[in-house]
């Protein structure tokens, strides 16, 4: 099995304060930076490209995690948030991403607190095992609200 | 108190408790004192449970099954594989440990002491013994193994 793997995207210069990006897997979209930062709204930037590249594989990863932790996954959905830091250099970083994963899940007969126990378990797995979240300087908050039903 | 040789292989540590045996395969075996009856400990090398990843599930063989060498001793499925645990050796389950049941990440938090999976009464042990890797050869091997898995393209 190789060891490696590569990815692309293709950026194109529009004018002014505009992109198109062409993605490997392939969509392709327009983009410019928020409106706060000289760009315009209703458009893909990096900011939300790079909350969503961490939400979208944590997200992925979990779903894995349920499977190989055996549980039945019901509902899930995640805002995550991430705080810019301008830095004393006037740099600026991701300092941290705050995810809120809001999961249900069927306690399938088994105890309740047994299968919450697991859930968390493939929370921890899919943070740790996130391709995107292990390429990530910024500090990660997660704040689960796990529901198990019968 | 188990003492360990350790080494470093890129970004990772493995330690080999070198008051056991093992197989090339990474299982320990250590004799249960007194050494008597043949009963040994078996369990996975630190490496093996890295290389393994996040336990997630593990199903020992009840206590009374009876295994030749080369036979599954427990299936074990980590977050990202499942994987078939071998014993090197001939002989009876006689104790499985009941804590992998609820909490089978001890593997990787203690592979050497609360992570360990089943007590083994062994056929002619102090006989068959000679077959096991003394600790520093398993570590040779092992060493050997992780700079392969590394250099592997």
């Amino acid at each position: 099995m190789s060891k490696t793997a590569t990815y692309h995207t293709t950026v194109t210069w529009k004018g002014e304060h505009w992109g198109h990006l062409q993605m490997g897997n392939g969509p392709e979209m327009d983009f410019s930076a928020p409106p706060d930062a000289q760009g315009h709204a209703d458009v893909f930037t990096p900011e939300d490209a790079f909350v969503a590249a961490a939400n979208t594989c944590v997200m992925l990863m979990f779903i894995w995690a349920t499977k190989r932790f055996k549980l039945k996954l019901l509902a899930y959905d995640c805002r995550t948030e991430g705080t810019k830091l301008i830095e004393l250099d006037r740099t600026e970083i991701f300092k941290c991403l705050k995810f809120h994963p809001v999961i249900r899940v069927s306690a399938a007969g088994e105890p309740h607190a047994i299968v919450k126990a697991r859930v968390r378990k493939a929370l921890l797995a899919a943070q740790k095992y996130s391709l995107v979240a292990n390429s990530l300087k910024s500090e990660i908050v997660v704040e689960p609200e796990i529901t198990v039903v019968d | 108190m188990s003492e360990y040789l350790e080494t470093t292989v890129d970004k990772f540590i493995f330690r080999i408790a070198t008051d056991r045996l093992y197989s090339a395969e990474g299982i320990w075996i250590l004799p249960v004192e007194p050494k008597q009856d043949g009963l040994v400990k078996v369990g996975l090398s630190d490496y093996l449970q890295q290389r393994s990843g996040d336990v997630a599930f593990v199903h020992p063989k009840p206590p009374g099954t009876q295994l030749s060498p080369g036979d599954v001793f427990a299936e074990m499925e980590t977050i990202k594989t499942t994987l078939d645990l071998v014993l090197p050796l001939a002989g009876e389950v006689v104790e499985v440990n009941s804590a992998l049941e609820s909490t089978p990440e001890v593997i990787n938090q203690d592979p050497y002491g609360q992570g360990w999976v089943a007590v083994i009464k062994a056929e002619d042990f102090e006989r068959n013994r000679s077959k096991l890797l003394e600790a520093a050869l398993y570590f040779s091997l092992m060493q050997k193994q992780a700079e392969e898995e590394l250099n592997a393209s």
